[in-house]
């Protein structure tokens, strides 16, 4: 309830603020704006839920979009442009989830940090550091088409969030990925596959990273080698806000799209009220002090020590 | 019990994080037309000129301008989430200067549908509905600097080129120009051509890495003072300052500086200030109904250590605003 009560007050605040803030016009801007981060912070919930972290969701990101905007200007119809990114957003988060299970990399820390500048130079090499613009009308529809009102990459996002819902709530391996991070050794002692699990977890990782891109790409009307920067701590941040605690175990998704929104609501209540980028950029770091605080203050309740 | 007071501390939070920003807006209700100028970040000299020029051109012009940028210039998305929450809030006319040349297509598509004027300031795209563009000819500042660098080399010697990223109109232009140069010297090598982001520390890096690489290098364009500071520094560091010819783009204060300490040879002036006036006084003339001409130039000169001083004293000068404050 936390991260609701915290939004709306928001809300409320700026409604009070700027004359702007509510118009619909703005409202589908913030869910437009927040769609790429709210993608990249549900793969960045699982990973989190299993006390990891996933730092190269970003650099994915790039990679992905431009790879999926050479494939739309070599010709490559857009259906299969779209898939074969998904593609490879999964198979970068096998590789992620392969150096931690496998090579046993001491921490995701590592292995994704690695990752992360493997994807962001990858970016650079097969563009040769250019934005790759002009893509037919198909591709842009995930990012930036409507659905009667709706924008699709709202849609799209809500249609993600309720699958992960059921899946992290319904299903046998979303709730063994709270066991895996409530604590690794009870989880394998009752015999659930951990490493599966955690390979999982990364490769649901890269593929929303994947949806990400197509729909940065669709809005940018281009892929291009510097999207991304620094959108691995947005994710973090985002599923911090949002309630999940960075230790493992604890969290959902909806409290992840809060902390999305909130992050968005700041920024663009922020912007639409000329604050300079130096201090929105301050206010977004106290919200994150103040959520964490939050999550150590219920760890006292939870267990008082 | 615990889920309320954490819902009290939430709210709380909000309320004082969003006490902040009200100090720091600015009123909303008078009649006068609003400009929103959006540049590619606030990090550097050459963007606090620009600001300062455009703010001198809105008060005296009586134009509420906001000036907002990203915080930094390689966040390409957080410049166009600020240009559509500018639509939302409403403004009369916008002043961009874009990050991303393709990436801020589409939301200026939105704003040219809306009917909102957009003149494109300092890095021009190939975008139909721009009212105009303002700012240097950069192929022609490129140029300069070759003819520069060819003429102190007397057309031989080993030339490195460092730029800020690819794909950004003034960038490429600039390298364009000095590159056009270069092939008609065909005793000069470009032993390096390497991108630094605009950034100071990237550059120094860069450069470092060019001079293990090719110890004997004779000359280096570096495409804006940002980087072409950095760059002296790694100079300075494998003590060549005194062999090395450095060639800036931009010529802020710090710029012009390393000049007089025959730290840089050369920079390709850039005028920000008046790029910054110009581009206001030109959303002025339009939404008093005038047609602007395509290019809106704000010039483009070669400072030298022969003239800097003469720079220097016009530059002064030039930078008192045209009417009121007689010079003392």
């Amino acid at each position: 309830m936390g991260p609701v009560i915290g939004l709306l007050a928001l809300c409320v605040l700026l409604s009070a603020t700027s004359p702007h803030f509510l118009r619909v016009d703005n409202l589908l801007n913030i869910f437009r704006q927040s769609s790429v981060n709210a993608c990249l912070a549900l793969g960045q919930l699982l990973v989190i839920l299993t006390a990891g972290i996933d730092l190269s969701v970003g650099s994915l990101l790039a990679l992905c979009g431009v790879l999926m905007a050479l494939m739309l200007k070599a010709g490559v119809p857009v259906l299969p442009a779209l898939i074969a990114t998904i593609l490879l957003g999964l198979i970068m988060g096998v590789v992620n989830g392969l150096l931690l299970t496998r090579l046993r990399l001491p921490h995701p820390f590592i292995s994704t940090l690695g990752t992360m500048n493997v994807a962001r130079g990858l970016a650079f090499i097969v563009t040769g550091g250019f934005s790759v613009s002009g893509l037919p009308d198909g591709a842009r529809f995930l990012g930036a088409g409507m659905l009667g009102p709706i924008p699709v990459p709202v849609a799209t996002v809500i249609l993600v969030y309720v699958l992960f819902h059921v899946f992290l709530t319904r299903t046998t391996v979303g709730r063994d990925i709270y066991a895996v991070g409530g604590n690794k050794e009870a989880a394998r002692l009752s015999g659930i596959p951990v490493d599966r699990r955690l390979t999982l977890v990364y490769t649901l990782s890269g593929a929303m990273a994947a949806l990400g891109a197509i729909i940065l790409t669709g809005r940018m009307n281009s892929g291009f080698p510097l999207a991304g920067q620094g959108a691995e701590l947005d994710s973090i941040a985002a599923v911090i806000i949002g309630g999940a605690s960075f230790f493992g175990g604890v969290g959902n998704v909806w409290g992840t799209l809060v902390g999305a929104l909130i992050m968005g609501v700041l920024r663009n209540g922020l912007n639409l009220l000329d604050v300079s980028t130096f201090w929105q950029t301050v206010v977004i770091g106290l919200v994150i002090i103040a959520a964490v605080w939050m999550d150590v203050l219920r760890r006292k309740g939870h267990s008082p020590a | 019990m615990n889920r309320n007071r954490f819902g009290r501390i939430w709210t709380a939070a909000a309320l004082m994080l969003l006490a902040l920003p009200t100090l720091f807006c600015t009123g909303d209700r008078a009649p006068s037309p609003r400009v929103a100028l959006v540049a590619k970040a606030m990090d550097s000299e050459f963007w606090y000129s620009l600001r300062e020029g455009a703010e001198r051109a809105a008060s005296e012009a009586g134009v509420r301008l906001s000036v907002l940028a990203p915080q930094r210039e390689v966040y390409i998305h957080e410049q166009v989430n600020i240009l559509e929450d500018q639509l939302v809030r409403g403004v009369d006319a916008l002043i961009v200067a874009p990050a991303g040349v393709a990436q801020v297509v589409p939301v200026l598509d939105r704003a040219a549908s809306a009917g909102v004027p957009v003149l494109i300031v300092d890095t021009d795209i190939d975008w139909p509905q721009k009212a105009a563009y303002v700012g240097t000819d950069n192929r022609e500042g490129g140029r300069l600097a070759g003819r520069f660098i060819v003429d102190r080399l007397d057309g031989k010697g080993s030339v490195a080129l460092i730029r800020g990223i690819p794909g950004v109109a003034s960038q490429d232009h600039r390298v364009e120009g000095f590159l056009e140069v270069l092939e008609h010297a065909p005793a000069i090598d470009l032993a390096a051509n390497q991108s630094a982001n605009s950034e100071r520390a990237l550059a120094m890096n860069v450069m470092e890495n060019i001079l293990s690489a090719n110890p004997h290098l004779d000359a280096v364009f570096v495409t804006s003072d940002e980087m072409a500071l950095g760059v002296v520094e790694a100079i300075a560091a494998h003590g060549l300052q005194d062999r090395l010819i450095v060639v800036g783009f931009d010529a802020g204060r710090e710029a012009v500086q390393a000049i007089q300490n025959h730290r840089i040879h050369a920079v390709v002036a850039q005028d920000p200030g008046l790029m910054g006036r110009l581009s206001v006084e030109a959303a002025v003339r339009l939404l008093n109904g005038e047609t602007l001409e395509p290019f809106i130039d704000s010039g483009t000169e070669l400072v030298t250590e022969g003239d800097v001083d003469d720079f220097i004293a016009r530059r002064e000068a030039g930078f008192r605003p045209a009417s009121p404050s007689a010079p003392e």
